[in-house]
């Protein structure tokens, strides 16, 4: 019978589980992230450093293509922990210009037409409505960093000497880990200024703003004060620190490894507790 | 013993520093029987701090809330299931349009992914969104968005239904059709609904019971469905003239009056009194009626009451001076 026909009658079924409903508000939420098309676009650009180091790669492992030249540029054609922090660095810019984009519309809508209520109603907690929007972002982040870089890897060890993947296993394993850790951090970001601010061009410009003027306040601290601890409000620095660390670099200067994790650890409790202050069904004032 | 809809056992909130709900009790409806309840108050009452108490929204300081006999605080998760919630608030997701809107609230409320868009799509042409339920709620009108907001809460088939002032903003047909649909949900498919509302008129055509906020306690909780049955009517009546022998000749047939001011009387009949006989009894005593109206129960006689803005209403014990009491039911 059409539905219009039918008129409403009351379920009584079996409901889903949470899991399932977990599933929906994520989906929803990666609808949302993906529903620009700058957003593709931006996806589709971030594809062009990958596929220059993937070109690089090959004239790396063919060294028929570079005999005769000198050994200056021998040297330049190596694949190792230089190689893949500067694909990382590069995709990490890629990244937070995506968390830019897509962060926003995450929350702020929810927060500008008074939506909360109709999500904290149903059988999810806040923690859930966080956890689907973080994993919908970082499913998104995900095509740009750690995935790429792994294809890169895998390309690399497939085209290598047999020897290289047992001297340099460490690389792939650094690569997934420390992108995971920027993708928390940059995710954490994006939702964190999409929860405060109801306005999504102005919660995009704090994204940027968070990575870009922390970075330059740091670099600020460091020049006036004649310190180094200054790269430590610095995301990017610190999560430098710790990649380096993951892919067996020496540090830059000034970072040590556990100065790096705690920067990052207090930078995410932070913007934890912006999220956990504002992401409420009701706002109540005191 | 049958189990209440909303069970409330010294209820204290505070939302800042400040206590909003002071020891509430109550027993309200029976579940599974299809019943509305009222809630009224006065602005600043703490009805709606009531409400998102039982939606687990805000945790009690002291006290109890159990609805559906869940606790709201420590079985949260397991209320959530059985309520549907229509906040007063304008909310909705601009950039969903109506059906996709449904299937993820009705997903997000445990149906199961297939049933859910079925579901979305029964429920609006349901609320009368038919027509309208494939363009984006940003496009929709207020009283659109009210009904979308209704479908909602509704969708997923909850056995109570909260909804926190549906008539807002809605036009007469329009705040018509939503007391329809409200009445339907309760008579029709057995739900039980909590309706919050400053409009008594509202609670009064489609509520069975009625709770009434003061400063954040409960003053008085009514059972209109039992004064309908008691089918006690109430007449307010305006003459000119000499109307000193009236409220004596009133008595005289069974009827308790309070004369309010010189020629308006507040009149309770009894079940087989015709009102004829009440414009007879006024042109055999001289008096030319200005106006008779008539209302089938005391809704805002028991909220004035309760808000200590009447003093007593007709056919009660006389507690005042200000007013006149004749006779007794």
């Amino acid at each position: 019978m059409a539905i219009y026909k039918r008129g409403y009658q009351r379920y009584d079924g079996p409901r889903a589980s949470r899991a399932a409903r977990l599933a929906v508000l994520v989906r929803d939420a990666w609808r949302r992230a993906t529903a620009q098309r700058l957003v593709t676009v931006l996806l589709a650009a971030s594809c062009l450093w990958p596929l220059l180091c993937a070109f690089f790669i090959y004239i790396a492992n063919h060294a028929e293509l570079w005999a005769g030249m000198d050994r200056s540029f021998a040297s330049i054609l190596s694949i190792d922990h230089q190689f893949m922090l500067t694909f990382m660095k590069v995709q990490a810019v890629f990244s937070v210009i995506l968390a830019a984009l897509a962060g926003p519309g995450l929350v702020s809508p929810d927060l500008a037409n008074q939506g909360l209520p109709l999500y904290f109603s149903r059988p999810i907690s806040r923690f859930d409505y966080v956890f689907a929007r973080l994993a919908s972002l970082a499913g998104l982040l995900s095509l740009v960093t750690w995935i790429p870089g792994l294809v890169l890897f895998l390309m690399q060890v497939s085209m290598a000497q047999p020897g290289w993947l047992a001297a340099n296993w460490r690389l792939g394993l650094g690569l997934a880990a420390g992108f995971w850790l920027w993708i928390a951090m940059v995710g954490l970001v994006a939702v964190a200024c999409s929860a405060y601010v109801r306005w999504r061009l102005i919660a995009g410009a704090l994204v940027l703003g968070y990575f870009f003027v922390l970075s330059g306040i740091g670099a600020v601290i460091n020049g006036i004060f004649r310190v180094e601890w200054g790269d430590l409000i610095n995301p990017l620095r610190a999560s430098y620190g710790v990649w380096c660390a993951l892919l067996g670099a020496p540090m830059p200067s000034g970072l040590t490894l556990p100065m790096s994790l705690a920067a990052l650890a207090l930078m995410g409790a932070l913007l934890a507790l912006v999220v956990e202050r504002r992401l409420r069904p009701v706002e109540v004032v005191s | 013993m049958s189990q209440p809809v909303v069970e409330i056992e010294d209820l204290h909130v505070e939302l800042g520093r400040r206590e909003i709900l002071h020891g509430v009790s109550c027993r309200l409806g029976v579940a599974g029987t299809g019943r509305a309840i009222g809630l009224l108050g006065p602005n600043g009452a703490g009805k709606s701090t009531l409400i998102r108490t039982l939606l687990g929204f805000h945790r009690p300081s002291r006290g109890s809330a159990r609805v559906l006999g869940f606790d709201c605080h420590r079985q949260r998760r397991r209320v959530l299931e059985r309520i549907g919630y229509m906040p007063e608030t304008d909310s909705f997701i601009a950039s969903m349009t109506g059906v996709e809107f449904l299937r993820v609230m009705g997903a997000l409320s445990g149906l199961p992914e297939e049933i859910a868009l079925e579901k979305a799509h029964e429920t609006l042409f349901h609320v009368g969104l038919g027509e309208a339920r494939y363009r984006t709620l940003g496009t929709y009108s207020l009283g659109m968005r009210q009904m979308a907001r209704l479908a909602q809460a509704i969708v997923h088939g909850p056995e109570l239904v909260i909804l926190d002032e549906p008539t807002n903003g809605l036009d007469p047909s329009a705040r018509r059709r939503m007391l329809d649909l409200i009445r339907q949900m309760k008579e029709e498919h057995g739900m039980s609904v909590i309706v919050c509302s400053h409009l008594l008129a509202d609670v009064e055509q489609v509520c069975d019971e009625v709770v009434i906020l003061k400063d954040g306690a409960v003053v008085h909780h009514a059972d209109l469905e039992a004064e309908r049955r008691a089918n006690r009517r109430f007449v307010e009546l305006e003459v000119e003239g000499d109307d000193s022998a009236l409220g004596a000749a009133l008595e005289e047939r069974g009827a308790a009056c309070v004369r309010e001011t010189a020629g308006r009387w507040r009149i309770v009949l009894p079940p087989d009194f015709d009102l004829r006989a009440l414009w007879a009894l006024a042109a055999a005593q001289g008096l030319s009626v200005r106006r008779l109206t008539q209302r089938r129960d005391t809704l805002e006689e028991i909220f004035m009451k309760a808000m200590g803005l009447l003093r007593q209403t007709p056919g009660e014990a006389a507690a005042g001076e200000e007013v006149e009491i004749r006779g007794d039911l």
